[in-house]
C-alpha cells in the first residue's frame, strides 16, 4: 500500500501582480515524519512555495493536499488550524512584549469576554521546553534577547500551537555555529517524536547533514528530489546551480594594469551587529571585471556599503588609488574617481519623484559643469547633458523634466549606468546591475560593462546571478558567510564547484 | 531676467494650483452651507467678505497685512516638509522673534538690528528640536509641541514680567519709533509684507536652484538616496530647521516692528498668537511651494480682513470663518481629489 504523503502541492504556479513568475508549476511532496530540505539559489521560489503552504500567499493555479485532503487556505491561521506553521526568515515578534505574551498573541480567542490562560500556557510551555531541552527566557522584553533566542521563541510558538509540520526558512542565516547544532539537535528530537519539518536552505552543508530528502529548486521549477543518503555535495550544487550558458557577450582577452581598488583585511558588521564582512583581501585591476558570486546575504552588500561610503568598516583598509578611502563620504569617493551602480535601483539609485534630469545629476550636482555660479544649480545645463545621455544610451524617456518613475525598470537602471559612467570613473562598482531589467538593457548594460573594462577601467561586479559573473568576470571571488570561498577564474571551474563553493566549502577543500 | 520669470512660471505646477483651487471652491460651497445652516445669507456674508477684503485700499492693505505673518511661518513649514521633516515649530520661534525685538529695539533703537535679533532668536529655538531629531531620534512632532509650550510660557513671563509697559500695564514696553518698519504709503501696511514676498521667493530659489536645496529636497524624497548621492541627510535637516526658525524669527520681529498702533506684544500674547498654527494652513493650501504659499498667505489674509465687515454686515461670527478655513485645508489634505474631480467632468 503506498503511502499517503502528509503534504502534497501539485502544479503550483505564482504569477506576483507585477508580472514576475515566481513558480511555474511546481509539485512538491512531504513524508510523514521527514525532515525534508528544500534548496536553491535566490529567486528559485523556495520561499514563495513554503508561503504558499502556510497560507501567506494564494497560489495563481494549483493544488495543496493535507494528509490526501484537498485544502485551500485564506490564511496562515487555516494553515494552522491543519497543523502547517512557519518560521520565517524575518522574524514577527512583538518587541517589547516577553516571550510567553508573543506565543501566546493571537490565541486569546474572538470573544470580547474571553481570556487566556496565562498560568495555564505558563505551564505548558514550560513542559515543551523540558521535554525538548530548549529552553528560552519567558519574561523578559524580546527586544533584549539576541537573535538566536528570538528565533526559539519563533518556534517555540507554533510548537505551542501543535503543528505537525514545521516550516523553517533559512534558520541559520542568523546562527553562530553552536546555536546551529542546538538547532539540529532540537529538530532531530521533534522529527523523533513524529513530526515533520520542511528546511529551506542554501546551505549544502546543513541540508546533508540534517535532511532526510532534498527537492532542489531553480527559477521556480523543480530539478529533482533525492535521498540525502544518496546524494553528494557535488550532486547538489549542480541541480542548484547546473544550467547552459549562454555566453553572447564578446569578451577580448585582456592584460589587466595596476591594481585600482585594494581591500586589505576588511571587517563589516550588518545591521544587527553581526560580522557580515570578516578579514576580506582583494584588488582590482585596471582592465578587469573582477565579479563577487555568491548566494545574496553572504555580506555582499554590507561590503559595497563599506566600499562606497555608506556603511563604516570595523576594521582593514579600502585603498583606491593608493589613497586610503577607509570611512570616507560618498561625495569624496566620487570625487576620487568612483562610480557605484547601487543594488537597489529605486530605493537608493533614484528619488522616483524628481524628474530624469535631478536623477541624472544626483551625486554630480556640485561639479562645476552645472553649476551657474557657485553652489547654485545651472538646469539648463544639466538639461543638456541628460538629453545628451538619453541619446547616448538610447534611453526611453518621455522628457527630462518627467519624473523618473515614469521611466521602465530597464530605462531607469540604464539611466542610472549612465548617469556613473558620466562620472569619468576609474572605478565602477556594479551592484545587481540586471537585475529586474529588460532582456535588451540587460544585454546592454553588460556589453557596456566590458567596454568599460576595455577602456582600462576597474569594474567590481556583485550579482546574485551567475550567469552574468561567468560571462562578464575576468576573476571571481565567491562569497560565503562574509569570506571568500575562493578567487578563482571562471574557465578554471565548474559549475559544479562554483555552487559548492556558494554552499560554503572552500575551493582548497574542493578536490580533496 | 527674463530666463528667471519663465523659471518661475515654469516651476509652478499647474495641477497643484488646480487642487488648491477645487479645494478654496469646496470651502466656500460648504461655508455656504453652514451659512444657510445657521440662517444667514451666503451671498450677503460673502460679499461683506470680498468688499472688506478687497473693497478698499485700506482694506487690501489690511489683507496684505494679515497675509505676511503666516506667509513666514508657512515658509517655516515648507521648508521643512521638503526636507522630509514635519515641523510645527514656527509657533515657538514666532514668539522668540517677537520678543528679541520688543528687547533688542529698546537697548539700541535700530530696524535692521531688530529684525537681526529676531532671525537669531528665532533660529536658536529652532535647534533642540533639530539636533534631537538627528542625534537622538526623538520625532519632531512631538519635541515641538513641547518646545512650544516651553516658548509660550518663557515669553508670556517676559511679557507680564521685566518687559510689562510701567504705563500700559496691558501691553510689553513699546519698539522705538526709530526702529519701526516703514509704512507704505499712507497705509498700515509696513515693509514686512515685501520683506515675506522676497524670503518666500528666496526659499524657492534656495530648494530649487542651489545644490544646497538639491540635497534638501532628494534627503526629504529617499534620505537612503541622497546619501548615496553624496548628501549628508542630517546636515540638510538641520539647516532646514535653521533655515525655518529663520523665517519664524523675523515674522515675529516684524509682526511688532510693523503693526500700527501698538507697536507691542499685547498681554496675554493675544497678537503674536497662533500664527504658526495657521502657517501651517497656508502651505498646505500652497502645496509647500514657496511661491504658492505667496498666494494662499494672501488669500488667507483676505478671509482675516473679510471677517470685520462680514461681522458688521452679515452679523456672522469670526468662527464661520475659521471654519470655512478649516474646510479648505481639509480639503487639500483628501489625495487625489483633483482626479476624483477631473473624473466626475469627464463623466458629465
Amino acid at each position: 500500500m503506498k503511502e499517503v504523503p502528509i503534504i502534497e502541492m501539485k502544479g503550483i504556479v505564482k504569477v506576483y501582480p507585477d508580472g514576475t513568475k515566481a513558480l511555474k508549476g511546481v509539485d512538491f511532496s512531504v513524508k510523514q515524519g521527514e525532515i525534508h530540505g528544500l534548496l536553491g539559489e535566490n529567486g528559485a521560489g523556495k520561499t514563495t512555495l513554503m508561503k504558499i503552504l502556510s497560507g501567506m500567499l494564494h497560489p495563481t493555479e494549483g493544488k495543496i493536499y493535507v494528509r490526501g485532503k484537498e485544502v485551500r487556505f485564506k490564511s496562515p491561521a487555516d494553515a494552522l488550524a491543519n497543523g502547517i506553521g512557519m518560521v520565517h526568515q524575518h522574524f514577527t515578534l512583538v518587541e517589547v512584549f516577553d516571550a510567553l505574551h508573543n506565543i501566546i498573541l493571537g490565541m486569546e480567542g474572538h470573544g470580547l469576554l474571553s481570556k487566556i490562560n496565562v498560568d495555564k500556557a505558563r505551564e505548558k510551555l514550560k513542559k515543551l521546553m523540558e521535554d525538548l531541552n530548549f529552553r528560552v527566557p519567558l519574561d523578559v522584553p524580546v527586544e533584549d534577547l539576541p537573535v538566536g533566542v528570538q528565533q526559539r521563541i519563533e518556534i517555540l510558538k507554533m510548537l505551542f500551537r501543535d503543528v505537525d509540520v514545521l516550516i523553517l526558512d533559512e534558520p541559520t542565516a542568523v546562527l553562530t555555529p553552536i546555536e546551529v547544532e542546538e538547532l539540529f539537535a532540537v529538530l532531530r528530537k521533534l522529527k523523533a517524536e513524529g513530526k515533520t519539518i520542511i528546511f529551506i536552505s542554501h546551505k549544502l552543508n546543513e541540508v546533508m547533514e540534517l535532511t532526510d530528502r532534498v527537492t532542489v529548486l531553480r527559477k521556480g521549477e523543480v530539478v529533482g528530489t533525492v535521498k540525502t543518503s544518496e546524494a553528494t555535495p557535488q550532486l547538489l550544487a549542480r541541480m542548484m546551480v547546473g544550467r547552459d550558458v549562454v555566453l553572447r557577450i564578446q569578451k577580448p582577452p585582456k592584460e589587466p594594469g595596476e591594481p585600482i581598488l585594494r581591500i586589505e583585511n576588511l571587517w563589516v558588521k550588518g545591521d544587527r551587529g553581526e560580522d557580515a564582512v570578516k578579514d576580506l583581501a582583494f584588488e582590482v585591476r585596471a582592465g578587469e571585471i573582477f565579479g563577487i558570486a555568491g548566494v545574496e546575504g553572504n555580506g555582499q552588500t554590507e561590503l559595497i556599503e563599506a566600499i562606497t561610503g555608506l556603511r563604516r568598516p570595523e576594521k582593514g583598509r579600502i585603498i583606491l588609488n593608493d589613497r586610503d578611502i577607509t570611512g570616507r563620504p560618498p561625495k569624496e569617493l566620487y570625487d576620487a574617481g568612483m562610480a557605484h551602480i547601487p543594488e537597489d535601483r529605486t530605493r537608493m539609485g533614484l528619488i522616483l519623484d524628481m524628474t530624469v534630469t535631478e536623477n541624472a545629476i544626483l551625486g554630480l550636482q556640485w561639479r562645476k559643469e552645472f553649476q551657474r555660479w557657485v553652489g547654485t544649480v545651472d538646469w539648463g545645463k544639466a538639461k543638456r547633458h541628460t538629453e545628451m545621455l538619453i541619446n547616448e544610451f538610447e534611453i526611453v524617456a518621455p522628457g527630462v523634466d518627467a519624473p523618473v518613475k515614469s521611466l521602465s525598470g530597464g530605462n531607469q537602471q540604464k539611466l542610472i549606468v549612465a548617469r556613473e559612467v558620466s562620472k569619468k570613473p576609474v572605478l565602477i562598482i556594479a551592484s545587481q546591475p540586471t537585475r529586474g531589467v529588460d532582456v535588451a538593457s540587460t544585454e546592454y548594460i553588460r556589453n557596456y560593462l566590458v567596454k568599460l573594462r576595455n577602456e582600462g577601467k576597474a569594474v567590481l561586479l556583485v550579482s546574485a546571478d551567475l550567469d552574468e559573473i561567468l560571462q562578464l568576470s575576468d576573476r571571481m571571488g565567491i562569497m560565503y558567510e562574509g569570506e571568500f570561498m575562493g578567487i578563482v577564474k571562471p574557465e578554471e571551474v565548474t559549475t559544479e564547484e562554483i555552487g559548492m563553493m556558494m554552499g560554503g566549502i572552500k575551493y582548497e577543500e574542493l578536490n580533496k | 531676467m527674463k530666463s528667471s520669470i519663465s523659471d518661475l512660471i515654469a516651476a509652478f505646477n499647474f495641477k497643484a494650483l488646480l487642487e488648491s483651487l477645487i479645494a478654496i471652491v469646496i470651502g466656500f460651497l460648504i461655508g455656504a452651507l453652514v451659512l444657510l445652516a445657521f440662517g444667514y445669507d451666503p451671498a450677503v456674508a460673502y460679499s461683506a467678505l470680498f468688499g472688506g477684503a478687497l473693497g478698499s485700499t485700506n482694506s487690501i492693505a489690511s489683507t496684505l497685512a494679515y497675509s505676511t505673518p503666516i506667509m513666514l511661518t508657512a515658509l517655516t513649514f515648507a521648508i521643512s516638509a521638503r526636507t522630509g521633516i514635519f515641523n510645527i515649530g514656527a509657533e515657538g520661534s514666532f514668539y522668540f522673534g517677537a520678543i528679541a525685538a520688543v528687547i533688542f529695539t529698546n537697548i539700541w533703537a535700530n530696524m535692521w538690528f531688530g529684525l537681526a535679533m529676531g532671525i537669531l532668536l528665532g533660529a536658536l529655538w529652532s535647534l533642540p528640536a533639530a539636533f534631537l531629531k538627528v542625534y537622538r531620534g526623538v520625532h519632531e512632532v512631538i519635541s515641538t509641541i513641547m518646545l512650544n509650550w516651553i516658548a509660550w510660557f518663557f515669553v508670556f513671563w517676559l511679557v507680564v514680567g521685566p518687559y510689562a509697559n510701567p504705563n500700559d500695564p496691558n501691553k510689553t514696553i513699546r519698539i522705538p519709533e526709530s526702529a519701526r518698519l516703514p509704512l507704505i504709503g499712507n497705509t498700515n501696511l509696513s515693509i514686512a509684507f515685501i520683506i515675506a514676498i522676497i524670503m518666500a521667493v528666496l526659499s524657492y530659489y534656495l530648494l530649487w536652484h542651489t545644490v544646497f536645496g538639491f540635497g534638501m529636497r532628494a534627503s526629504g524624497l529617499n534620505p537612503r538616496a541622497a546619501r548615496y548621492g553624496g548628501v549628508d541627510p542630517n546636515k540638510a535637516i538641520i539647516w532646514s530647521f535653521i533655515i525655518g526658525g529663520v523665517m519664524s524669527g523675523l515674522g515675529g520681529a516684524m509682526k511688532i516692528m510693523g503693526e500700527p498702533p501698538t507697536y507691542a506684544i499685547s498681554q496675554g500674547m493675544a497678537n503674536v498668537y497662533g500664527f504658526g498654527f495657521d502657517g501651517i494652513g497656508v502651505a498646505l493650501v500652497g502645496r509647500n511651494h514657496p511661491l504658492g504659499i505667496i498666494f494662499a498667505a494672501i488669500f488667507f489674509g483676505m478671509l482675516r480682513a473679510g471677517t470685520a465687515l462680514m461681522q458688521i454686515e452679515a452679523q456672522v461670527p469670526l468662527e464661520i470663518i475659521k471654519v470655512i478655513q478649516g474646510i479648505i485645508v481639509i480639503t487639500i489634505a483628501v489625495p487625489g481629489l483633483y482626479d476624483l474631480v477631473k473624473n466626475v467632468f469627464k463623466k458629465g
